[in-house]
Order: structure tokens, then sequence, then C-alpha cells
């Protein structure tokens, strides 16, 4: 019997690059692949090794990559041009699934470079393809010059309420400034929004207190998370949470089934 | 009593007969002529599996004493006179070191060379734990959608004669663990040692080329029940284990309690019990890169949730505390597994308490905490 070696990568080629911000690309990579929104590619760098990579977007004919340098892997997908050409594998994991926002608000909490996960389910709600009430979308960036996509604020901003506070900003920055949380409590939420967020552990969990508060319940929130990763297939157990695989299981997970896992420390 | 399934007639996939005592020498010389033969070997003081090729270098005659962090050996009359080897077939499955994928640099294009191939491979005397650990690593890596290549090709072929055990050592608790002490199924061929003789079970038709040529007696109602007295020997014999009802939802429910800080002051997080465990699947991905930066190969090396760097995401790393790391162990081994997989994790094999450099004992640390 044939079988296909789940490591062996594919070529794609690179369509496009855009520097986002001193460390930080976004790449378009040319591909026919099938893939959906919250899931990610298996990114390889020649004699260095993988990173998982969400994939932030997709056009016709490429997938969007955004790399952040801070490990070997990612400093190395970095230096890439285009032309250049890129290899992986995937894509895996499962998916936001958006059905679940239909006939409700859509509240999509971003914090950092978790905006890179939640980008592409946020452009196929405001699509005006299905049934949501109304899409919101929280964007907490550390920094200013951190700030991701920021030539497409613009066209967000006229078909959903995109709005983005930033911790620390720089002396021009006009926007709010604080945590993205803020920008939660400051809102009146119906009460069953449906959460989609992707950001660091702690903003994950603060963001979930808050909107507790605010009357939604752990059912109705989905996180993305992000964990160590070396196969992606679910046999190596390094993204193990739980009983979950964050590689197969997830990255998207609805809160209340992480809950005791996620807010008990060093699980 | 005659022989079971299609009487004596040969080629039947279920049937027992008799095999005398010195015809195992004839079994194993065809064995050698059909497969590669990896089986217990005495090697530096211990029995470990490796290749065999004569029936002189097996470890019969020896005994294994074994308790927590203490191993020994004895010279005893007999040929299946020891459990299972300190390692297991996860040196043969999932080598520590396995060349995933070989990638060469090509007029400015990678190609790839996949590597996964595999002899036709004869395990000869597999214990009960351990045919229990490979139909759970079985379910680790063939799973769809993504059957691991490397194990599947591996596996596919493997003969397997398994071999009932006559004793039990003092880290033994397969009992406990519903998987033992007597194989029941997984094999090609399994023995019984008996005063006089062996059982022998066929369990597949290409069993039968192994068995060309030997003649086999039949069984009798007497082999039989004393085959069902060495099984419950042994059974008895293992005093000490684990209380596998209600244990998950226990454990579930006591995962903040103080014992595993405990635990934790005295693991030396050396990795070793993952290493000897046959169902401890984890594994780190290096890459190996030819000095001319032509050539890069994807090993694929054992690795633990012992290990400090197990599960860091960007140099943080959520499992510092060695407490934690234990706990992440003897929660996935005895609770998550179950949720992933459907069965525990642990197949009672002793392996981890006999060669934990300080002596913890798992069956003592799970008591403890589910009991708490």
């Amino acid at each position: 019997m044939q079988v296909l070696n789940p490591y062996t990568l594919k070529e794609g080629y690179i369509e496009k690059v855009i520097k986002e911000s001193e460390n930080t690309y976004t790449f378009h990579i040319r591909t026919q692949e099938q893939a959906f929104p919250g899931q990610y590619n298996m990114l390889y760098a020649f004699g260095i090794g993988e990173s998982p990579i969400t994939i932030a977007s997709k056009g016709s004919g490429y997938v969007v990559h955004t790399v952040r340098a801070v490990g070997d892997v990612t400093r190395h997908l970095d230096s890439l041009k285009e032309g250049d050409l890129l290899y992986y594998r995937g894509p895996y994991g499962n998916t936001w699934d958006i059905e679940k926002a239909y006939n409700r608000d859509l509240l999509i909490i971003s914090g950092g470079l978790g905006l890179a996960a939640t980008r592409w389910i946020f452009e196929e709600a405001i699509k005006g393809t299905h049934p949501i009430k109304k899409v919101i979308h929280l964007y907490g960036s550390k920094d200013t010059q951190s700030l991701l996509y920021t030539y497409l604020y613009e066209q967000w901003a006229k078909r959903a309420h995109f709005e983005i506070i930033v911790n620390s900003p720089s002396k021009e920055w006009k926007g709010k400034v604080g945590f993205v949380t803020d920008l939660i409590r400051d809102m009146s939420l119906s009460e069953n929004t449906i959460v989609f967020m992707c950001g660091p552990d702690p903003m994950v969990k603060a963001c979930k207190d808050v909107l507790r508060e605010k009357g939604v319940t752990e059912e109705n929130i989905y996180a993305s998370l992000e964990r160590h990763m070396k196969c992606s297939v679910g046999t190596c157990g390094h993204c193990m949470i739980g009983p979950y695989f964050v590689c197969k299981d997830g990255p998207v997970f609805r809160y209340d089934t992480i809950k005791e896992f996620f807010e008990r420390k060093e699980v | 009593m005659e022989s079971k399934g299609k009487d004596k007639e040969r080629g039947g996939n279920y049937w027992l007969g008799t095999l005398e005592k010195n015809s195992i020498e004839d079994l194993f010389k065809n064995l050698t002529k059909l497969y590669k033969v990896y089986a217990p070997k005495l090697k530096d003081g211990f029995i470990s599996y490796d290749w065999v090729s004569s029936i002189h270098e097996l470890s019969f005659g020896y005994r294994n004493h074994e308790s927590p962090g203490y191993y020994s050996l004895e010279r005893q009359e007999g040929y299946f006179t020891y459990t299972h080897p300190v390692d297991s077939f996860k040196k043969l499955l999932r080598p520590s070191e396995e060349v995933l994928l070989t990638i060469k640099i090509k007029n400015n294009r990678i190609v790839f060379e996949d590597s996964a191939q595999a002899d036709k491979v004869a395990l000869f005397d597999v214990r009960s734990c351990d045919l229990s650990a490979l139909k759970i690593m079985d379910k680790v890596y063939l799973n769809a959608p993504y059957r691991d290549k490397h194990y599947e090709t591996k596996r596919e072929n493997l003969f397997i004669v398994a071999v009932d055990c006559a004793f039990a050592t003092k880290t033994c608790f397969c009992s406990y663990m519903n998987t033992g002490p007597h194989c029941k199924e997984g094999f090609d061929i399994l023995l019984t040692e008996l005063e006089d003789v062996f059982i022998v079970q066929v369990a597949s038709s290409r069993a039968w080329e192994v068995l060309e040529g030997i003649p086999l007696g039949a069984v009798t109602e007497k082999h039989m029940e004393e085959k069902r007295a060495i099984e419950e020997r042994v059974r008895e014999s293992m005093k000490f284990g684990v209380n596998t009802q209600g244990l998950r939802d226990a454990l579930y429910s006591k995962m903040d309690i103080e014992h595993y800080e405990n635990v934790g002051k005295r693991c030396l997080a050396c990795t070793s019990c993952t290493q000897v465990c046959p169902t401890c699947f984890c594994f780190d991905i290096v890459e190996i890169t030819d000095t001319d930066l032509t050539t890069s190969r994807r090993v694929r090396v054992w690795d633990s949730c012992f290990s400090p760097s197990f599960a860091t995401v960007h140099r943080f790393n959520i499992r510092e505390s060695v407490a934690s790391r234990y706990r992440q162990w003897l929660m996935h081994k005895f609770a998550y597994w179950i949720d992933q997989f459907g069965s525990f994790g642990c197949v009672g094999c002793g392996r981890c308490i006999t060669w934990c450099p300080v002596g913890i004992d798992i069956r003592e640390e799970v008591s403890r905490v589910a009991g708490s």
C-alpha cells in the first residue's frame, strides 16, 4: 500500500512580501491548496527546522502568512524575498466555525500577532455573505510600531466596527491607549454574542473574565491557542493541553472545553 | 482435549498444539531463515532487545529480579526464565534516531528523499504487557488521516512470536491494568512454557511457514490446566498495583493536590521512565545539516515531557517546575490517554519503576493522588 509521508514538503512561490514592522513580514505564497480560516501551515527553513504559522488570509491562488522573527526558523523566513521558493506542509488544524455566529453578533478580539489568526475569519465575516447581525473587531497591540496590516484598516472600518488600542504608543499616536480589555469594558454587548479571539494566553484569560462580567458565557467564546509543535499531526506530544492536542484538536477551542487546563498553572 | 480450530489440519488461523522443548531450536532456525529476528539478548549485564541470528544468543537461563530502582540477574534452569527485556519494541518501531526526510538542494530547489523502508522482521519473545503497548502505539501512529509512514512501514509486515510469562517481578502490575499476565491477541505464534513441553498457539496462516517441518503434538486438558495454573500463579504474585476503578475521574479532580510537589522534589527529571516506557511516544525533530549546506536531514529523536524545553513557546516554558512535568506524565498515562485513545497509556510493565534512579513508584504515586 502506498502511504504518504506526512512530513513531505510542498513548494510555494513567494509572489509578494510586505514589511509590517522591523521584524515582521507578510508573504503571499502561490498555492492551489484548499484551506480554511483558523488553519495553519508548517513553514520550513532549510537546515534549521519548521514553525507552525497561521494562514492569515487567502486570495485567489495564494495564501497569506505573517511571520515575526522571534526564533531561528522565523528569522530565516523573514529573510526571504519575492520570487524565492518557500517550502511548507499543511494545512493543519481545525477552523473557526462561522455558522456559530449566524443571526448573532460576532465579536473578534485580537492581541498582537494574534491578529494574523483572526484576520481571515474577520474578512470572511464582513464579506456580507453570512447572516451575522453585527461584526465587531477589537485589536490590542503593545506598541504602535508592531501594528499589523495598517494598509487594511480603512477598508475594514467601512464594513465593521473595528477598533484599536495601543499599550505603549508613540508620540504621534492619536488613538486609544490601554489594553484590549478596556475596549471590551466600554462596549455594550448583547448577551448572545459569539466571541472569536487570539492573543497571548494572559490576554485570552483576561478578556474571558471581562466578557463573563458582560454576561457572555464560556460556551460562546472560542480561542485559538499557540503551543510548541513539531509534528502537527498529534504524535509528538509537545502541544498537549490536558487531553487535547492543540495541533489537531485545535488550534481553535471552545473556551469551556479547555478552561480547567488553560487556567490551571503549568498544564 | 483435541486441538481446536481445524483440528490438527495445518493452515488454520487458530490452532493449538504442543512443541517439544528441544524443537524450539528448529522453530528459531526457521524464523531466522524467513526473517531478521529482534529478540531479548544478554548484553552488558541485562536483558535487552537486539538483532539475533542464533538461538544461543538469546537470554535463556537467566532470571531477572526487579524492584524500584533495582535490577539483577541470576542463573536458572529453563528457556523463558525472565520476564520482559529492559527495553521494548519501541526501539525497533520508533528508533531513538530516525531520518524522516532527507532534503537536498539542487539548482536552487529542494528535492526530497523519503527514507522509509523496512526488512522483513520478526519480533521474537514479546510479553503480554508489550503486546498491549503495541496495540496502543498502533492507535497513535496509524490514525487517519495522517498515518505515520515510518512506523507503518516497519509495523505492517512485523511477525510476532509472543511468550507467556511464568512469573512476575516486584515491579510488574499488568494484571491490574488488564493487560496480562497471559497473551490473548496480537501475535502470529504464542508459546507457553510448561514443565515438559511448550503449548503453541497459531494465530495466522503465515505462522505455518515458521512451523514448517516441526513435529507438533496434541494439547491435552492437562496441558491447559497447567497453563491456567501458571497464569493464576503469576497473577496472584502481583501484590501491588493500581486500582483503575474510577481512576480517570479521580485524577482529573485531584490535579491541584500538594502531593505533586512532593514527587517533584524527589524526581530528577532524568527522562529515564519515558525512555523505557513502551508507550511513551513523544518526539522531537532535529535538523542535521552537512557542512557544505547542500544536504539536510530531518531526524526524529526521542523526547520527553520531563525535558526542560519540552513545552516552551518562544522561550516561555509552560511547565517550568518538575512537579508539573511529573503531573503531566502521570495524568497523560492514566487520564488524558483515555480521552485521546480510548485506553490507559500504562500497560503495567513496571519498567519506569525499575529504572527510576530514585525509585519513584508510579503505582504508589497514582494511588496517593487518587486516594487523597
